[in-house]
């Protein structure tokens, strides 16, 4: 039984520093002059592979009070991050804060959102119905070229983190996969690469036949157990203290 | 002048009659000021001639009241001034309601100045009467753009005097009027974000007066947070809950939550508030924090911090709908399992409650979650709870196991069942050239974004019922097989099955964690598989059958049975009426004895066989 806490990670990453922590748990969340300490600590996220999904929260429900701080790149790069958590809901936690018209008086230039909110959402769906392969296809494709060139690339290890939604996948449907296919997830080249990736999982490749045995288990270990009821005392104690009493 | 026991009007309609404890020239005896009248013939301007005027029309309203009405404020007031709990109760709960049926079914009861006389124009007491009157408006009548305004101001002036006062208050209100004030505020809220953004219907003057207001901060999203964080940390109410559960001694609570938060007026003000941030951050799609505020609260049915059954059920709406977004659908189920159960168990209680209609249309939502949270992580729950919501959405529970077939059932369930969902922000009712665009092409509704989200979701998982029902026949089955049966192509079915695999865990509360949001991931289905290279293997787990339910259940009743036998009087009564008292108890044990060891012999019988 996996019985270890799915979420205290997320609910307070251990990498969440200590002055971040005080905003998010705290109602100086809602003094809009802490916009920018969120948005640094936003970028630090991106640049050192880290993630905080209630930090970002917390910036996005400070633009829904206050339009005039609204800030495309920012919420760009937090849907970004939070696509890479699925099957979490991360992504639709953050689109259910965006307003559905931005203010966008106060920008210089045009706002990028709009234009990039559909197709991060394709995107998250496409990981959200597994369908890897396809990711991988629009994700490349020439049209997403802006959305590469203007904002993953500054995001460190996002093709790694995408490829960890498709190992977290595998890992709990597969006991053995051929390598072709997982290849094919995870956007490696079958041979060393794809080897030496899937090495540093645990998992182990046959080279012969070509396919790939991922060690069992909470999800990949499956057993048909019969659930037996199980009576706890304080069911019982309405019986047993009527017992006591009428002897 | 207070009443001893229970005030007439309470009990009966007819109570002219019968109120004569309260000496209604007394509580009036400063009205008519004579001497306003001499001084107006002194001077006579055109000011003055108004305050006449206005004076005489308060006047003339005021001798439009009631008597019965009269008495009852000045009962009410007398009431609040005692503090007496039990008096306010009835006054507020039921003499209110009662006269608004008589009386004010469809129109506003006096305005506060009119009646301010009878109750020595007390400034506190007519903060009160106004919420009431206010409240009475939103849910009686139509509230204009001037009661939205004022009923506003009230609550302010309410939450100033509370929280700004130096020192605490000594008002003390019953539990369900402070819920309901909280609930109201929250309410009157939602309904003016609503009504603020429909900005088709408003006439110039209404733009004009909108525009003002939202540049003062009039119901806005933060002077909302504002009042329910203030009232919460003067409270100290989640020092409080978190001390209580650490089992620390009254004595050593009331030092933590000082001078304000030993007041039960603040502490239920503080709690109700808790619930309140929790309603208002769930109308504003921020489901997280929604929970996150509720992090010290303990979702126990058995030990619940309040008996107000209007704020439990709220409590558990909201919350299980927060977790159907985070898709933590166990969660919600398991939680709406057990309210709908204590609504059930309650309900004789509560039929002749003002509430009850509330209370059953919230019910009435939650079976309908109740029933979506179960399409979408389908597991044995064995309990008439599901059966009540098939019986209530029969048509829609079928045809949400169809996969992408089913999605409009399950479009109708979320529209039907989700909270008010509000804008942060207003219109831009400041930039008409904004405002235009904004009437031209309106954006969307905040309920139909959060539809759109959920709906996702759904879709994500709409392959899985099908495949579900071809695996149940099968212990192996190979992938190109099934392809075949589905008449897809193999790859993508593969695909499909890790998004079943998905779909059949669900972030959990197991018990024990700190916080809502806390949970373990848990398997949700009874159907479970692996992929080895292209054969799919599948278990089914199932539940053995349950009998300690009924044993339990029934053993309970037969001691009930057993005790009433044993506390009747004997049927035919015995000759001599003296000796009744001792005779009935001697008889009814001899019988008692001999059926005891009857059923224990029937018992075994059923053993045996």
């Amino acid at each position: 039984m996996s019985s270890e806490s799915a979420t205290s990670a997320w609910v307070t990453p251990p990498t969440r520093p200590e002055l971040i922590e005080s905003l998010v748990s705290g109602v100086d969340r809602y003094n809009p002059s802490n916009v920018s300490i969120l948005e640094d600590y936003l970028y630090h996220q991106i640049r050192s592979q880290e993630y905080d999904c209630l930090a970002n929260l917390a910036i996005l429900k400070l633009y829904q009070f206050n339009p005039d701080l609204y800030n495309p790149d920012v919420v760009i790069n937090i849907l970004i991050k939070a696509l890479t958590a699925s099957p979490f809901p991360d992504f639709n936690l953050c689109i259910s804060l965006l307003d559905d018209r931005p203010q966008t008086a106060h920008l210089d230039e045009p706002d990028p959102l709009p234009q990039l909110l559909p197709t991060l959402t394709t995107l998250h769906s496409l990981l959200h119905q597994c369908r890897f392969p396809a990711f991988w296809t629009l994700y490349h494709s020439d049209d997403l070229q802006p959305l590469r060139d203007n904002y993953t690339v500054e995001v460190v290890g996002f093709e790694d983190s995408v490829r960890e939604v498709a190992v977290r996948a595998v890992r709990s449907a597969f006991t053995r996969i051929t390598s072709k296919r997982v290849a094919s997830y995870l956007n490696l080249p079958e041979g060393p690469e794809l080897e030496s990736y899937v090495s540093k999982l645990g998992w182990t490749l046959d080279s012969a036949s070509g396919v790939i045995s991922i060690p069992l288990n909470a999800d990949n270990k499956i057993e048909s157990t019969v659930v037996q009821e199980n009576i706890q005392l304080p069911q019982l104690a309405k019986i047993i203290s009527h017992t006591a009493a009428t002897v | 002048m207070a009443q001893p026991g229970m005030p007439i009007w309470a009990a009966d309609d007819e109570i002219e009659e019968d109120f004569q404890g309260v000496d209604l020239n007394m509580a009036i005896g400063n009205y008519g000021q004579n001497g306003l009248y001499d001084e107006v013939q002194s001077r006579i301007d055109e000011a003055a001639l108004l305050a006449v005027q206005q004076q005489m029309q308060q006047q003339a309203a005021f001798a439009q009241i009631p008597d019965q009405v009269k008495r009852f404020i000045v009962h009410f007031h007398q009431a609040v001034l005692n503090n007496n709990l039990e008096e306010i109760t009835v006054a507020y709960e039921s003499g209110w309601n009662r006269l608004t049926e008589k009386f004010y079914a469809k129109t506003e009861w006096p305005e506060a100045e009119i009646i301010a006389p009878l109750v020595n124009d007390d400034p506190i007491f007519l903060i009160l009467y106004r919420e009431l009157y206010y409240r009475h408006v939103y849910s009686r009548l139509q509230p204009n753009i001037d009661d939205r305004f004022h009923s506003y101001e009230n609550s302010c002036e309410l939450f100033n005097y509370l929280l700004n006062s130096d020192e605490p208050v000594t008002l003390e209100l019953p539990e369900q009027w402070l819920w309901d004030i909280i609930d109201e505020f929250i309410y009157q809220f939602q309904s003016y974000c609503v009504w603020r953004s429909r900005v088709k219907s408003k006439s110039d003057e209404e733009l004009i007066l909108l525009q003002e207001a939202a540049s003062q901060g009039v119901w806005s999203a933060y002077s909302v947070l504002n009042v329910l964080y203030s009232l919460i940390q003067k409270s100290k109410i989640n020092e409080y809950i978190v001390a209580q559960q650490e089992g620390k001694n009254e004595e050593e609570i009331a030092e933590i939550v000082g001078e304000y938060g030993v007041r039960p007026l603040y502490r239920m003000l503080g709690y109700f508030s808790i619930i309140g941030l929790l309603r208002v951050h769930t109308m504003l799609g921020d489901f997280t924090l929604a929970l996150k505020v509720m992090e010290n609260v303990e979702l126990n049915p058995k030990a619940q911090f309040t008996r107000v059954t209007a704020c439990l059920v709220s409590t558990y709406y909201y919350v299980g709908f927060c977790y159907i977004m985070l898709r933590r659908y166990m969660d919600a189920i398991r939680g709406y399992l057990s309210i709908l159960n204590f609504i059930l168990r309650m309900r004789q209680y509560h039929t002749r409650s003002y509430q009850y209609d509330q209370i059953n249309k919230t019910a009435d939502r939650m079976y309908a979650l109740f029933a979506v949270c179960n399409a979408l992580a389908p597991s044995r729950i064995d309990d008439n709870i599901l059966n009540t919501a098939k019986e209530k959405f029969g048509e829609q529970f079928t045809k949400m196991q169809r996969g992408e077939e089913g999605i409009a059932a399950f479009e109708e369930l979320f529209l039907y069942a989700c909270p008010k969902f509000i804008s942060a922000n207003p219109p831009p009712y400041d930039d008409p050239d904004a405002l235009t665009a904004y009437v031209d092409d309106p954006p969307t509704e905040p309920a139909q974004r959060h539809l759109a989200l959920f709906l996702a979701d759904v879709r994500a998982q709409a392959p899985v019922p099908t495949l579900r029902s071809f695996l149940k026949l099968y212990t192996s089955l190979d992938a190109s097989k099934l392809a075949g049966f589905l008449d897809a192509d193999e790859e993508e079915m593969v695909q499909q099955m890790m998004v079943m695999k998905q779909a059949s865990r669900c972030v959990s509360r197991v018990g024990g964690e700190k916080g809502l949001l806390e949970g373990a991931v848990r398997p949700t289905s009874d159907l479970d598989f692996s992929i080895d290279e292209n054969m799919l293997h599948m278990v089914e787990s199932t539940v053995g059958r349950r009998y300690a339910g009924w044993f339990i259940r029934s053993t309970e009743n037969a001691q009930r049975v057993l005790d009433t036998l044993k506390n009747s009087p004997l049927a035919i009564p015995t000759k001599s009426v003296a000796a009744n008292g001792q005779g009935t108890d001697g008889a009814a044990e001899q019988p008692a004895a001999p059926r005891a060891g009857g059923q224990k012999v029937a018992w075994g019988g059923v053993k045996v066989a």
